[in-house]
């Protein structure tokens, strides 16, 4: 018989399904494109730029990876199995890259490495050269943008990396040693064998971002799948078009992700087991503990370190009128309540998702919160096309009729493309603050006469505050830098900083891009310092 | 004569179709008696306590608790309705609350009420000195009295105990099982404890069942 009590628990347990509806019209939307007719604009594409938009997204994704492969896998096997100068902060510091979006490397960049940028000018003022003399070559190019992903998305590959080799136990490496392995050997044939899973996952966060990537490869003009999307729709006029190629990336991304996570599922053959031992440090002298040093700071000032020196350079000795004008203080205000609100949003739905799988067990329960965190792989252009036509369809068919407002262009969309993104990050963070809870505490509760609510509010969110807190800062950091959905979705006369930045950088008045660019990076590095702190608490074995 | 406070009629259960833990149990537990069920592990000991508390649902069969059916085929009361209490052998207090607190955590009435009850019972555990602690402070038998404390505060009739005592020193062992019995008499407390140590049973216990293969193989002793 239903009752009132037992529609209410379906209705909590529908949530998940709904969210999941919302989140998948936008691409349904999309890719039913692909069922529409392609027009003569096709024959454009293929023969003059598709070719290029597939070989330079593909040359971008190599050479992006091996990279970051190198930069982040070589500095997680330094930090966790050398002592050498500098290893205590460096552990940390190093992922702090990560506040750094790459489009605002890449405009630092070009500041930095133009034939009149600052690191040319130092160069001629220190050896009284010429001022036709280039000493730095061209970085915008593809080449450039391969060093821009590369040294601001390698924390993803250090972060994976570095935790599954503090899992790693001692006594297997005393094993491959006793058989007659050096240290050298011992990393190419049993250490990153061992944790490839981990370094998979990592790569595959750095993949997905460099696909989805809008503002560094336009600002270096490089013709990649993402731009091209903005170039068929804005230059061409052709929304159809746009949206037919944006099935094809996402096709892409969906085949992605299934192998990514197929290869994750076998992931659990890297952590330790009861026989655990902690790897011991070993103390690098001399030239080893210089190089040691050098690898792991050299990221970090790549990626972190010259693009503060550059944006402060650009602030303080050429301040614009619009430094700290009312202007960006709203701009300001503006993406700090998108950040908050996204953050608030996605941690509920992530608490109250995650609270029902844990005392419901069902397979749609859990499909559906896994597919709800495939959101954060979606480039974000491809969210903005597909909720613009998502938005209008509702509008046309009922919003209009039954409540007189538009969504389309409202804030409503900009805030589900945020949601979308960024669940995936609130949804780990919960899950895994949920997972800390012993199911034995519920148990006991529930003998206390304590409701399953009761348990949520008094016992659950309590011992999650710093996963809650994460979860929050997480969504903010991701928000503030998301630029592509929001320049298209964003209403009318609406700013945020990613958009400002991008605005002023793609106008080349880079000393006005520069204070928006600094407060988004201020933001971003909360998460991060964070994120630092809990990797310093971390210790192997304990 | 005493009354009955627990009925297990046909009892079965099993976790995937067709794979049965155990099936057809049957026994009742009286007022103020301490039952023990005794068996090696896997046969689904700490399944049957997690039957009766409502935190699984049978497969088959019915359980009444003070004649009242609280699990069957067409009736379930979910566990925060039985009210009654469990002690498990893992440490589970609340991390975040004191020993004070956490005894607090099932006492209805006012604050002053709460209070006063909770530091009663911490007292009948030996644990008032270490009200203030938090969890992380407390050794394994510390842990144990606040977590005996905390679940007969709220005076359950009924009290579940799985292996309470197993992961304890053997002279902390002795001291807490008999002073855990001498409460539960003093209380009138009726209570099931599930044990893997025949000791365990033999000191606490008036009646032991033997659990194995999935059935009540016999009563070892009934006092």
């Amino acid at each position: 018989m239903l009752t009132l009590n037992n529609l209410l628990n379906n209705f909590w347990k529908l949530i998940p399904i709904f969210c999941l509806f919302i989140f998948i019209s936008p691409l349904i939307f999309v890719l039913g494109s692909l069922l529409g007719e392609f027009n003569d604009n096709w024959s454009h594409l293929i023969e003059y730029v598709l070719p290029s938009y597939v070989s330079n997204s593909l040359i971008l994704i190599i050479g992006v990876s091996i990279l970051s492969l190198i930069l982040g896998v070589g500095t997680a096997w330094f930090v966790t199995n050398f002592d050498f100068f500098g290893k205590s902060w460096l552990e940390w510091a190093i992922i702090l890259p990560l506040a750094i979006p790459p489009y605002i490397l890449a405009y630092t960049f070009t500041g930095l490495f133009d034939s009149y940028g600052s690191a040319n000018e130092i160069v001629r003022y220190l050896f009284n050269l010429e001022s036709s003399f280039i000493f730095f070559p061209n970085v915008r190019n593809i080449y450039g943008a391969i060093v821009v992903f590369s040294f601001t998305l390698y924390p993803y590959v250090y972060l994976t990396t570095r935790m599954a080799f503090l899992n790693q136990s001692r006594s297997l490496m005393e094993a491959g040693k006793l058989l007659g392995n050096s240290t050298r050997l011992l990393f190419f044939r049993l250490a990153v064998p061992l944790v490839r899973p981990a370094i998979i996952a990592g790569l595959a966060l750095v993949i997905m971002e460099t696909l989805s990537d809008f503002g560094a490869v336009e600002h270096f003009a490089i013709q990649t799948f993402t731009t091209g999307i903005f170039r068929t729709w804005y230059g061409m006029y052709d929304l159809s078009t746009a949206m037919q190629l944006s099935s094809f990336l996402l096709i892409f991304v969906a085949i992605f992700i299934f192998l990514e996570r197929s290869e994750r599922s076998k992931m659990s053959y890297s952590y330790a087991n009861s026989t655990f031992k902690k790897t011991d440090s070993l103390k690098l002298v001399g030239l080893k503990n210089f190089f040691a040093f050098l690898f792991c700071f050299l990221p970090l000032f790549i990626g972190f370190i010259l693009p503060i020196i550059e944006l402060l350079n650009w602030a303080v000795f050429f301040p614009s009128e619009n430094f700290l004008s009312n202007n960006l203080i709203s701009t300001l205000f503006n993406t700090i309540v998108l950040g908050v609100t996204a953050g608030i949003l996605c941690t509920i739905f992530a608490l109250l998702i995650n609270f029902l799988k844990r005392f419901h067990k069902s397979w749609l329960l859990d499909f559906s919160s896994q597919l709800l965190t495939l959101g954060y792989a979606l480039p974000g252009i491809i969210l903005a096309i597909g909720i613009i036509k998502f938005f209008s369809f509702l509008d046309k068919s009922f919003i209009n009729l039954l409540l007189e407002v538009t969504l389309l262009g409202s804030l409503i969309g900009l805030m589900l493309a945020y949601v979308i993104k960024a669940y995936a990050l609130a949804s780990n963070t919960i899950e895994s603050g949920f997972l800390r809870i012993n199911n034995s505490i519920d148990d006991v509760s529930l003998s206390l006469k304590k409701t399953k609510l009761e348990i949520f509010f008094k016992i659950h969110i309590p011992l999650m505050k710093t996963s809650i807190l994460t979860s929050l800062l997480l969504v903010i950091s991701e928000v503030i830098k998301e630029l592509p959905a929001t320049l298209i979705l964003r209403p009318f006369n609406f700013d945020t900083l990613a958009v400002t930045t991008y605005i002023y950088a793609s106008e080349e008045r880079m000393y006005e891009a520069a204070s928006p660019a600094i407060m988004i990076v201020l933001i971003g590095l909360i998460p991060i310092i964070f994120l630092s702190k809990i990797i310093r608490d971390s210790r192997p074995g304990s | 004569m005493a009354k009955e406070v627990l009925k297990i009629v046909n009892l079965s259960f099993a976790y995937k179709k067709n794979k049965d833990i155990f099936s057809n149990i049957n026994f009742s537990l009286f007022e103020g008696e301490i039952l023990g069920i005794l068996g090696p592990s896997g046969t689904g000991k700490s399944s049957l306590l997690r039957l009766i508390a409502g935190l699984e649902k049978p497969s088959e069969g019915e359980i009444y608790y003070y004649g009242n059916e609280i699990s069957g085929k067409n009736k379930f009361l979910p566990p925060h309705k039985r009210g009654i209490g469990l002690v498990l052998q893992e440490k589970v207090l609340f991390p975040h609350l004191n020993s004070l607190e956490n005894v607090k955590f099932g006492i209805k009435g006012s604050k002053k009420d709460r209070k006063e009850k909770a530091l009663d019972f911490l007292r009948l555990l030996k644990a008032e000195k270490f009200s203030q602690s938090f969890p992380n402070s407390l050794s394994g038998g510390e842990q144990q009295r606040v977590a005996i404390a905390r679940t007969l505060a709220p005076e359950p009739k009924l009290v579940l105990l799985d292996e309470p005592f197993s992961s304890l020193d053997k002279g902390l062992r002795t001291a807490l099982r008999e002073e855990t019995k001498e409460l539960f008499r003093k209380t009138n407390t009726s209570c099931i404890i599930v044990t893997h140590d025949r000791e365990d049973a033999e000191i606490m216990c008036d009646k032991v069942l033997k659990l194995e293969e999935g059935k009540i193989m016999e009563a070892l002793f009934s006092s």
